[in-house]
């Protein structure tokens, strides 16, 4: 065994570490050209494997279990509570616009699942967390997930201990939002994993200080969710279209309790997933 | 490297994921944090050499990738090992690097490594220019100042020993 690990060290160092450079470097391009779902296994592997656990008990070692728990459930509660009242605002909106009472079908009455935040990318640029819930808690994949402030982001996978959660900073992650006041509908995404750029309608006439939530258009995500204010309006290159930067509700990197809201895709949706 | 040695950068690895993942956060000063791990990759490329700066470089780019959207999987990898194997030409063995220019190859790494991730991730040039002007120099000077104790200090430890 000694031997062979001497063996391999001996290789590697080999020509002052040419050998072992292109070694990785190969190992490196070959994960970046393979396809999506070998990446996935690749990461999921990686996570399950070392990184979770590890975490894991990085995170435990300043949380008393009896304390956590408590705290749990007076979260969850909150948290209920904050649904319901961001609920009881967009149902109020409605109201008023509305002569005639309609039917809603998206209301927020879903379970919640109280996670705590395991693991977040050590990097620079954090676009995922890895969270204490899974499937054997009843997280599936494309959950929303939600912070007491607003939108995090969604379940990408679940494991059975555990779930990845893409943050709204991902620039694979792109939301159908709408603005609260004009209900003028838009589009919010990353382009560099730090920043969120909303693209709006000119006519909604957004300025700085608006809020956006969510449209519930994609069927993922529920009508509602408080996702960010907007801090700057910029012409787009279309005439027709403000681009905007928004400031989230919260602080991703500081974030440690998130709530995943047991709510699947609707099933048109659901289907072209699957696809 | 002999075993012990081995097992001192893995404890150096994982202390400095720790470090990562919280003190560098309450460290913030408008946004920008200090970055352990390069300090550690550069460290541990100028002590051991270039196949120890490409391995550790490698593991420390891998864990990044498994927290970066899966469609950047092997960007920060290559980025690192390539840090790892350019600094490690520089290995103590040979040369004898005072603070200024340990400090000064922290610094060219760490733009260094930013622009092959900027170039693997394909982002465009406006927004890579945004980064780099919001991200990458305020990151890089406050890692060089972290950096430049550091040397600081594992160079006085080693005169000590001596």
């Amino acid at each position: 065994m000694l031997r062979a690990f001497r063996f391999i060290v001996e290789l590697f160092t080999q020509r002052h570490g040419v050998v072992a450079f292109v070694f990785f470097l190969m190992l490196g391009f070959l994960m970046r050209q393979a396809p999506n779902f070998v990446r996935e296994n690749i990461v999921s592997t990686a996570l399950g494997s070392v990184f979770y656990p590890a975490q894991m008990v990085i995170s435990s070692i300043n949380s008393f279990r009896s304390v956590v728990s408590e705290n749990e459930q007076l979260k969850e509660e909150n948290a209920r509570l904050r649904q319901e009242t961001y609920y009881a605002s967009e149902a109020l909106q409605e109201l008023a616009r509305l002569h005639t009472l309609v039917r809603f079908d998206d209301k927020w009455d879903f379970p919640i699942v109280t996670s705590r935040v395991v693991g977040h990318n050590p990097g620079r640029f954090l676009t995922t967390l890895v969270i204490n819930r899974g499937t054997n808690h009843g997280v599936k994949e494309n959950m929303p997930v939600f912070s007491m402030k607003g939108l995090v982001g969604k379940v990408t996978k679940a494991s059975y201990t555990h779930s990845r959660v893409q943050l709204l900073v991902d620039p694979n992650l792109k939301l159908s939002v709408i603005e609260k006041k004009s209900r003028i509908v838009g589009f919010l995404e990353s382009v560099d994993g730090r920043m969120l750029t909303a693209m709006i309608p000119t006519h909604a006439g957004v300025k700085e200080g608006d809020t956006l939530v969510t449209s519930g258009l994609g069927g993922i995500f529920p009508k509602g969710i408080p996702v960010g204010t907007v801090k700057a309006v910029r012409k787009a290159d279309l005439d027709v279209m403000r681009s905007m930067d928004v400031v989230p509700f919260q602080e991703f990197a500081a974030l440690e309790e998130v709530f995943v809201m047991e709510k699947e895709p609707e099933w048109i949706i659901q289907e072209l997933l699957d696809e | 490297m002999n075993s012990f040695k081995w097992i001192k950068v893995l404890l150096l690895f994982v202390f400095c994921f720790i470090l990562q993942t919280t003190v560098s956060e309450w460290l913030q000063i408008f946004g920008a944090g200090p970055d352990f791990v390069i300090i550690l990759i550069v460290s541990v490329a100028i002590k051991h050499g270039p196949a120890a700066g490409c391995l550790w470089g490698f593991l420390a780019g891998f864990t990044q990738d498994v927290y970066a959207p899966v469609e950047w999987l092997g960007v920060h990898s290559i980025s690192m090992t390539v840090l790892g194997f350019a600094v490690g030409q520089l290995e103590e063995k040979f040369l004898t690097l005072n603070l200024p220019t340990k400090v000064a190859v922290l610094a060219i790494g760490f733009f260094a490594c930013d622009l092959i991730y900027f170039v693997l991730t394909g982002l465009e040039k406006d927004v890579v220019m945004n980064l780099f002007l919001s991200k990458t120099v305020p990151e890089c000077l406050y890692t060089v100042v972290v950096g430049a104790v550091v040397f600081h200090l594992s160079s006085g430890r080693q005169k000590k020993n001596v």
